[in-house]
């Protein structure tokens, strides 16, 4: 028997694995390889899914 | 004047904010407490002669705390995980440390980390959501089967949710809202505090942002073939997208009740909205998500933060402004 809860439990996506940004220090934001600032780039947050209200991600605590 | 920025390097919505600050020239400082020490990050804080002075370092950057004029909070890494040899006691004194010479800055917070621990409490915000007067569904919280019994036959159609908000990581699982199927055991609520709550038959998901006074809310209308059993909205496959809704003036009242009874200077509120209209308070995420807001509705969300972070809300001191969107 577990914790009731748990029996709604599923796999918890990890939707920071395989960004299509890295962290400029120097600029203190994500990049994108060809040197774009990903945040203004609509169409790769909404396909990275990394602005989204997730749950059972380690870096999502307050979604 | 610096905006110091507590988040991880991957928190691309912390982006969407310094962006903002960098367009309106307003230095910022941004760093994840986890590299406290070893990684980039140094501190130091001197208390000499009834005074203090304490600067803060990130690689070549370096502030005085005295220059900060506020802090945001954001999604930040736990103070010293990754240095060379990480403890849970290099973890406690890193933590003191940076929160410690903070805490005693003049800067403002969002949010301050008191309040954002108390905000975090969920059963802490129904009580409070009541007070200010938010529709909250019936709830039970309990680890007394027999009483999660005698809840379902009074209202029999339930869901169940953490009481935390947070998930398991060993392995790491996701519990999301679920229906609880009629004749459910509810033998095994003796093994851990359960949050059982009536489902409100929603015809749409509210996302409402709470940045000072300012509110800004999104509605997406809960697809006409979807099934009783689509609860939770972060597991809605659906194509709809958010879009800007007006917040009716009880509602706007009562958020702001809440915000000031909880001293908070940002919230992310979810309310479903059932078949009269009526918006019912399921949280409040004191650190919320907003990225996914803002890029369906256009609603200026990290402008506003920016504005706040940079010098106040723009509403402040004039009435608030309770349209889905709002000039910054």
């Amino acid at each position: 028997m577990r914790q009731f809860a748990l029996n709604y439990a599923r796999p918890a996506e990890q939707l920071e694995v395989g960004a299509a940004y890295t962290y400029d220090s120097a600029l203190q934001l994500n990049v994108t390889p060809d040197g774009r600032i990903a945040a203004h780039d609509y169409g790769l947050l909404r396909e990275a899914g990394a602005t989204t209200s997730t749950a059972g991600s380690k870096t999502h605590f307050d979604d | 004047m610096t905006v110091l920025i507590l988040t991880c390097e991957q928190d691309v919505t912390a982006d969407m904010v310094v962006a903002e600050l960098n367009t309106a020239g307003v230095p910022v400082l941004r760093l994840d407490p986890a590299d406290l020490p070893g990684g980039g990050v140094a501190l130091s804080g001197e208390y000499v002669h009834g005074g203090f002075r304490g600067h803060l370092s990130v690689g070549d950057r370096l502030v005085s705390t005295s220059g900060l004029r506020s802090v945001w909070v954001r999604r930040p890494g736990v103070p010293g995980t990754r240095a060379a040899r990480p403890s849970a006691w290099l973890t406690e004194e890193s933590a003191q440390a940076l929160y410690g010479i903070l805490r005693g800055t003049g800067a403002r917070w969002m949010n301050h980390p008191d309040a954002a621990a108390r905000a975090r409490h969920k059963p802490w915000q129904l009580h409070l959501a009541q007070r200010s007067g938010l529709p909250v569904p019936a709830t039970l919280i309990t680890t007394f089967p027999q009483a999660a019994q005698e809840f379902a036959e009074r209202v029999p159609d339930l869901v169940v949710k953490p009481v935390s908000g947070t998930h398991p990581q060993d392995p790491p699982v996701a519990v999301p809202t679920s229906r609880v199927p009629p004749g459910a055991d509810f033998s095994s609520i003796a093994l851990g505090p359960t949050l059982l709550q009536r489902r409100i038959a929603k015809q749409a998901d509210i996302r409402l942002t709470a940045v000072g006074d300012r509110l800004l809310a999104a509605r997406r209308p809960v697809p006409a073939d979807a099934g009783p059993d689509e609860v939770d909205v972060r597991f809605a496959r659906t194509p709809v997208r958010w879009q800007p809704v007006g917040v009716p003036a009880r509602t706007a009242g009562a958020v702001h009740t809440y915000l000031r009874e909880a001293r908070l200077a940002y919230g992310a509120f979810d309310f479903v909205e059932d078949a009269d209209g009526v918006w019912w308070f399921l949280e409040c995420n004191q650190s919320g998500q907003f990225g996914f807001v803002e890029i369906d509705t256009g609603q200026p969300i990290a402008r506003t933060i920016a504005a706040w972070l940079a010098r106040g809300t723009p509403g402040d001191g004039r009435p608030s402004e309770h349209r889905g969107t709002a000039d910054v």
